[in-house]
């Protein structure tokens, strides 16, 4: 497994996916739909699968004395990489972001702690759809990032008009992180536990539509 | 002990099928795999190592089956689809640092031996080589992680008669190591300079497998006028076809001494031209 990462790290991750880890910065402007710094997640998946499919990464990898399943488990491992580090470069944002004296997000929802909850689930959501698709044919990566960024969008037109009409949430969940800390950390949770199933079950079914699948 | 046994491999697509494909290599030989386009050649190939998932059939590589030992048998093979054609913009060093750590008997030794020997720089991208420069980084690859089979889908197509002859050679100089070759082509001439035996396969079905001479030798290749064949031997004649003075035709070699006409020995090429003909 450490030579197949090796692999996804030097040959086949899109240069891109380092860049819009820093992208996580959005987190800092005053008034910005801070979801939307996790769709350059998505993109950065979408750019590292296009990577691969234009370099005939299947095939070479396929050639290299290696197990089918690991194929999917070694670029699941990357997707999840990028994805937690984009959270985590995310949060000193969110804090600077709080602290700086403005006003809340006007957009939209606050980067606070549910904030991230929300986003956990975003990107379970996107890893669903995108993996979903993806492996039923990897030739094809165009339409598993179109259905996955039209789902994505609903999702986060949904979130962030919650954020706006929804009492519990307006009220409750997109405040600054001094208050309501139980709540948020409810959110926080569940978006991760909800982010790993997601994710699970999505390997899961990915490795099998790829061990039937004919290169 | 053979080092490729294939019995009985089907493969079924919509609109075509792969039918019980049998056929076994023996250590240091070379066989060409020959086909017209679209025969089954690199479905062939890429059932035997489940890129393509067979309907049914065994694979046995060095005696072990395929489906049990994959990692294994993975380490001691190499399949080459033409030259590199992947990461076609990175640095061979990164393609390589990549590849060597997943094999177990990589020879650093081995590949420093063979890039030098032909002139290839670490520095470039397989993008900046000739066909024949990916072909030949290809088999370093392979050669450097000492693999026992090479299996080579067209590594000569597209390059040059020049290129084509080096590559040929190379693969002599590794069958008389004892590296066994299977190596699927439409250019015949080139394995009438290098290999051992025969594999044919039509409309994915194998129709010939044979020691090279036998098979040419078994086979005659007449030429004549129109009207001087009578309808009766016509019928013993392979893909019937217009030729520049005439016509010629494909004929066993059985059955020379029943025409009257001028006869030549059949290339692999004139076998081939003539089968496929004779279908239509």
């Amino acid at each position: 497994m450490k030579n197949l990462l090796k692999k996804e790290i030097l040959l086949t991750m899109h240069p891109t996916a380092i860049l819009f880890l820093f992208l996580s910065a959005l987190l800092i402007v005053p008034n910005y739909p801070y979801y939307v710094t996790f769709f350059y997640t998505g993109l950065a998946v979408f750019f590292t699968c296009l990577n691969g499919r234009e370099n005939n990464d299947v095939f070479y990898t396929m050639t290299l004395p290696v197990a089918k399943k690991d194929i999917v488990k070694a670029r699941f491992i990357l997707i999840i990489i990028l994805e937690l580090l984009q959270m985590l470069i995310a949060v000193p944002f969110a804090f600077i972001r709080q602290n700086i004296g403005l006003p809340g997000n006007a957009v939209g929802m606050d980067a606070n702690i549910a904030f991230f909850g929300f986003s956990f689930i975003l990107l379970g959501i996107f890893n669903v759809v995108f993996f979903g698709i993806y492996y039923k044919d990897v030739k094809k990566v165009g339409k598993p990032f179109a259905v996955s960024s039209v789902v994505i969008f609903v999702y986060i037109c949904i979130a962030e008009i919650c954020a706006h009409i929804v009492p519990f949430v307006r009220d409750c969940l997109d405040t600054s992180d001094n208050m309501y800390v139980t709540e948020k950390l409810v959110v926080l949770i569940e978006g991760i536990i909800i982010y790993a199933v997601m994710t699970a079950i999505i390997y899961k079914k990915s490795r099998r539509n790829f061990e039937v699948y004919d290169i | 002990m053979n080092v490729l046994e294939v019995k009985n491999l089907c493969k079924n697509y919509r609109d075509f099928s792969l039918k019980n494909v049998s056929f076994s290599l023996k250590p240091g030989e070379i066989t060409g795999f020959i086909g017209r386009n679209g025969a089954g050649k690199t479905t062939t190939l890429k059932s035997l190592l489940n890129f393509v998932h067979p309907t049914d059939g065994e694979v046995k590589f060095f005696d072990k089956s395929f489906a049990d030992n994959e990692f294994d048998i993975k380490q001691r093979i190499a399949f080459l689809l033409g030259g590199v054609n992947y990461y076609l913009n990175k640095k061979l060093k990164i393609i390589t640092n990549v590849t060597k750590s997943f094999y177990q008997n990589w020879d650093n030794k081995t590949y420093e031996q063979y890039m030098r020997q032909f002139n290839l720089d670490e520095n470039k991208t397989p993008f900046q080589l000739s066909e024949g420069m990916k072909v030949k980084y290809s088999l370093t690859l392979a050669l450097s992680h000492n693999a026992e089979l090479l299996i080579l889908d067209e590594p000569t197509s597209g390059l040059d008669p020049v290129s084509r002859d080096e590559i040929l050679e190379i693969l002599m100089n590794l069958a008389d190591k004892g590296i066994t070759v299977l190596f699927s082509t439409h250019i015949t001439s080139d394995l009438e300079k290098c290999a051992d035996n025969i594999i044919y396969i039509k409309n994915g079905e194998i129709i010939a497998k044979d020691n090279i001479d036998s098979f040419t030798d078994s086979y005659k290749v007449i030429e004549f006028e129109e009207n001087s064949i009578s309808e009766d031997l016509k019928n013993k004649i392979i893909g019937l076809k217009r030729a520049k003075k005439g016509y010629t035709g494909l004929i066993k070699g059985e059955n020379k001494p029943l025409f009257n006409c001028a006869c030549t020995d059949a290339t692999l090429e004139d076998i081939m031209v003539h089968i496929e003909k004779d279908e239509l």
